[in-house]
């Protein structure tokens, strides 16, 4: 008999909710957490941009002990994260459980702040850099500050792939549950890279847009990135029904691969394919009760991209398909995309109710699936589906069921 | 050189989050409650407030000998070459 995986905690830390219930508030109401912000490094270093900032919980991140206090911006949002998650699961880690669970945290970047901290106090101020830069920036500090605070000694580390860094970090902790490395697992992802550098960065691609995130519009003109967290608790199934667990959803496929391709341009044949991998065995023959939260970046060549791969596994069944692309609400979370889209695409499978691609506002014909524009839409639900594609071309797609 | 141990004392004291008593030069370090990330803190500090260099070796173990404020607070002014 072979082991299954249930979610039984979510958390989440974004532009539009730092908290599981705000989250969900604002995205079944179409609320756009983007804002145009300056982005400053000193007085003669700034410009303007569109940015989905987490504003406001400067309180909570201070409060989250001495540790972590002394932390990234991207562990303190991992951790607020992981600390909903843990509390929602009602998970208390024991020593017993401790030794058998697992912490497998994603980000595309690292510790982006520290680094600028540090390379501005060098280059401008003639100043060395902190001496817990490095304990600041190393992209599993995440996962080691949470083994710590929760006692957690199973399988740790960071997994990075881009913006597939949180799905894949998800898909690879139920792998370790399925397998019987673990019991239990922390997994998700964080990201924190709205910096002066990290944003120029960005810029220097010119991908940007410059107002607002329009998924599969007409009249889209690229990524509004974003940062935040997403944490979710998994818990091998039949330990979590035994403890009484409230099960949010069962973790039934994981699909992921290279398009060995193209470091920018994204392959149908890839995207396809992960999905496919995700989806095998489920048998899907209601398309209808079918959530898909797209990768949806509102880039040129992204949106139809997806499209054309949703179609290709999903067939004439595509028409019942629903989609819909939450960046346009919370932005690109970069690395923890797939852990915060993950959380929403749980949430709305639980709810039945599809939260809305906003922005949608100009029809393009390569881009022609029913993706909720403007308003979320009621359904029974009985599966999400939760897309990340890389730069880079790799790609990690989850899919998740109601629990029985 | 009066000045540099009040400094001293004055960056221990903002580590010593374990501490409810007064710190002095006789307090325990075991009492302070500084964890691994403190040390090199403090070195930091101890740096960009005397404007000094501490030619300070986690590796050479330069504090293992301490049990008390004093020892620390030596400890960082023979680092520092400020006697």
């Amino acid at each position: 008999m072979s082991r299954r995986v249930a979610v039984t905690g979510l958390g989440v830390v974004s532009a539009i909710g730092a908290d599981q219930n705000t989250f969900w508030h604002n995205l079944s109401n179409g609320v756009c957490g983007i804002r145009h912000r300056t982005i400053t490094a000193d007085e003669d270093l700034s410009f303007e941009l569109p940015i989905a900032a987490v504003e406001g919980i400067d309180d909570r991140l201070a409060g989250l002990g001495r540790d972590v206090a002394r932390s990234d911006r991207f562990t303190k949002f991992a951790v607020l994260a992981a600390d909903e998650a843990v509390a929602d699961s009602g998970l208390e880690f024991d020593e017993a459980l401790g030794a058998r669970t697992a912490t497998i945290i994603g980000t595309g970047i690292g510790g982006q702040s520290s680094l600028d901290e540090g390379y501005f106090n060098m280059l401008r101020k003639g100043r060395r850099p902190h001496p817990l830069t490095i304990l600041r920036i190393i992209p599993n500090a995440p996962a080691s500050h949470l083994a710590i605070r929760y006692g957690l000694r199973g399988p740790a580390f960071a997994i990075s792939s881009a913006c597939a860094s949180g799905a894949h970090a998800i898909g690879v902790c139920a792998d370790l549950i399925r397998s019987g490395a673990a019991d239990a697992g922390l997994a998700g992802a964080s990201e924190a890279a709205l910096t002066f550098g990290g944003l120029e960065a960005w810029r220097a691609m010119h991908i940007l847009s410059d107002d607002l995130c329009r998924p599969f519009s007409k009249n889209r003109k690229g990524l509004v990135i974003g940062e935040g967290a997403g944490v979710l608790v998994l818990e091998e199934y039949d330990r979590a029904v035994a403890r009484g667990a409230t099960i949010h959803a069962e973790l039934v496929g994981f699909g992921m691969n290279a398009d060995g391709k193209d470091m920018i341009n994204p392959a149908v044949e890839g995207a396809a394919g992960a999905m496919q991998l995700a989806i095998d065995g489920l048998n899907i023959n209601r398309p209808e009760a079918v959530y898909i939260n797209a990768h949806g970046t509102g880039t040129l060549m992204n949106d139809p991209t997806e499209t054309r791969a949703i179609r290709e596994v999903f067939g004439a069944g595509a028409n019942r398909l629903i989609v819909s692309s939450t960046k346009s609400m919370h932005g690109h979370l970069l690395g923890a995309a797939g852990g915060v889209e993950t959380v929403a695409a749980i949430l709305a499978l639980e709810k039945n109710i599809i939260p809305p691609t906003i922005n949608l506002d100009e029809f393009d014909p390569d881009c022609d699936l029913d993706y909720a524009p403007n308003e979320a839409h009621a359904r029974p639900l009985e599966f999400a589906i939760s897309n990340s594609f890389a730069f880079g071309g790799l790609n990690a797609v989850l899919a998740f069921r109601k629990p029985a | 050189m009066a000045d540099i141990e009040a400094t001293l004392l004055d960056i221990i004291k903002e580590h010593a989050v374990g501490l409810t008593a007064p710190l002095t030069r006789e307090t325990p370090v075991a009492d302070l409650g500084i964890d691994s990330f403190s040390i090199v803190e403090i070195i930091y500090e101890v740096e960009e407030k005397l404007s000094i260099e501490v030619p300070f070796n986690a590796n050479e173990n330069p504090f293992g000998e301490m049990t008390s404020v004093g020892d620390l607070v030596d400890a960082l002014k023979k680092l520092a070459k400020a006697e």
